[in-house]
């Protein structure tokens, strides 16, 4: 892939779509120059997303390969569907719009047991990076260890639709009207499975506070 | 104000407040109704618990390696999808600048156009072989000459009125 820069579209075509996206975000301008043949503005989309769609999909399959393995296929889909893009929503509805439906299947295809990585290993990288940044001591970072298992047990006990809701309405701010696109469904029916999804957590939680 | 733990519609502005997202008159009124609710307060609390126990939870770093392996899988596809000609195929097919409609009129009208010139073209065929046809049909003047003069030597001559005999 060629590293070029960035340049306005010439194309009268492209030029229009880019007028239509101007108020919807920066990225579908960057979609509508990769569908042209721009692929560094494909570097940069990937640059910019890589890490919130890896660390959504590792919060909701918790095992580190399983959520790379499924980033890359959320932008393998990006990349072949360059030639068909239309900047109808925001890129990031699009982006994790991908990435729920893959997520999804891979929890509801019960592959959750094949490719499971031991908990051990996350926490002790937990625990490492805990220790690398601030220097707990060792009751610290056990104390670290028991609430970040916790948090997971209580994430991977929620309905699979409920837990991807949380964690784009928490970690990737998505309103809900972008959220209820990348889950197929109403604005308020969102709204009522966060409502569930949170009310679960405070029961699960609630007494991890201080 | 409704209460948000009355209702479920109102359950968002909760949610809203603690994830910080009302604007500043909104966030000022459900204060005042915080102040006066304990029911809200309670929750308002529980769900601050949760979020920031939900903030403790870093994922792993992303693999330095992640882009390479993303671009080694781009390039197996696209070698993968076969010689230039069917790259260019798929050029003309899936276009990746959608073109204005009457563009897509364009083979229509062509293939139009090479019909009409292979109907033009086989016509004249058809009116040379209609002509043989015509020349079966042509009626010989002489023969029907001769036939009706056989036919009067043939026929009884037509009897004289008496006074002529």
């Amino acid at each position: 892939m060629a590293l070029i820069p960035a340049q306005p579209s010439t194309n009268p075509g492209v030029k229009k779509d880019m007028e239509a996206v101007a108020a919807l975000d920066r990225d579908a301008e960057l979609m509508l120059r990769v569908r042209e043949g721009d692929d560094t503005s494909f570097a940069l989309l990937l640059e910019r997303h890589r890490g919130p769609v890896v660390h959504f999909l590792y919060r909701m399959v918790q095992n580190p390969s399983v959520s790379e393995e499924l980033a890359q296929e959320v932008f393998l889909r990006v990349y072949r569907s360059r030639a068909t893009y239309e900047p109808t929503a925001k890129f990031t509805t699009w982006l994790f719009r991908i990435a729920t439906h893959l997520a999804l299947n891979w929890v509801r295809d019960g592959k959750k047991e094949k490719g499971h990585e031991s908990l051990d290993e996350q926490v002790v990288e937990g625990v490492d990076r805990q220790v690398r940044d601030r220097q707990p001591t060792i009751e610290q970072a056990m104390l670290y260890e028991v609430k970040m298992t916790e948090v997971r047990q209580a994430i991977e006990a929620l309905p699979a639709k409920q837990r991807a809701a949380v964690l784009m309405h928490k970690y990737e701010e998505l309103e809900y009207a972008q959220i209820a696109r990348a889950l197929n469904c109403s604005e308020s029916a969102v709204k009522s499975l966060l409502f569930r999804a949170y009310e679960s957590l405070r029961s699960r939680l609630a007494h991890m506070a201080g | 104000m409704n209460c948000p733990t009355k209702r479920n519609e109102d359950a968002e502005i909760l949610l809203d407040y603690c994830a910080q997202a009302l604007s500043p008159e909104q966030t000022a009124e459900f204060e005042i109704h915080l102040a006066q609710c304990a029911d809200c307060s309670r929750l308002v609390e529980a769900q601050k618990e949760v979020w920031s126990a939900l903030e403790a939870w870093t994922p792993a770093p992303v693999s330095t390696n992640f882009d390479a392996r993303l671009y080694a899988r781009i390039a197996a596809e696209e070698a993968q999808a076969g010689p230039a000609w069917q790259l260019w195929l798929r050029r003309i097919f899936h276009p990746p600048v959608p073109y204005p409609l009457w563009k897509s009129a364009v083979p229509l009208v062509a293939a139009c156009a090479v019909l009409a010139a292979g109907l033009a073209v086989r016509m004249p065929d058809a009116t040379t072989a209609a002509q043989p046809q015509l020349h079966a049909d042509k009626v010989d003047i002489e023969q029907v000459e001769q036939t009706l003069e056989d036919f009067d030597i043939l026929t009884p001559a037509v009897q004289s009125p008496a006074g002529s005999m």
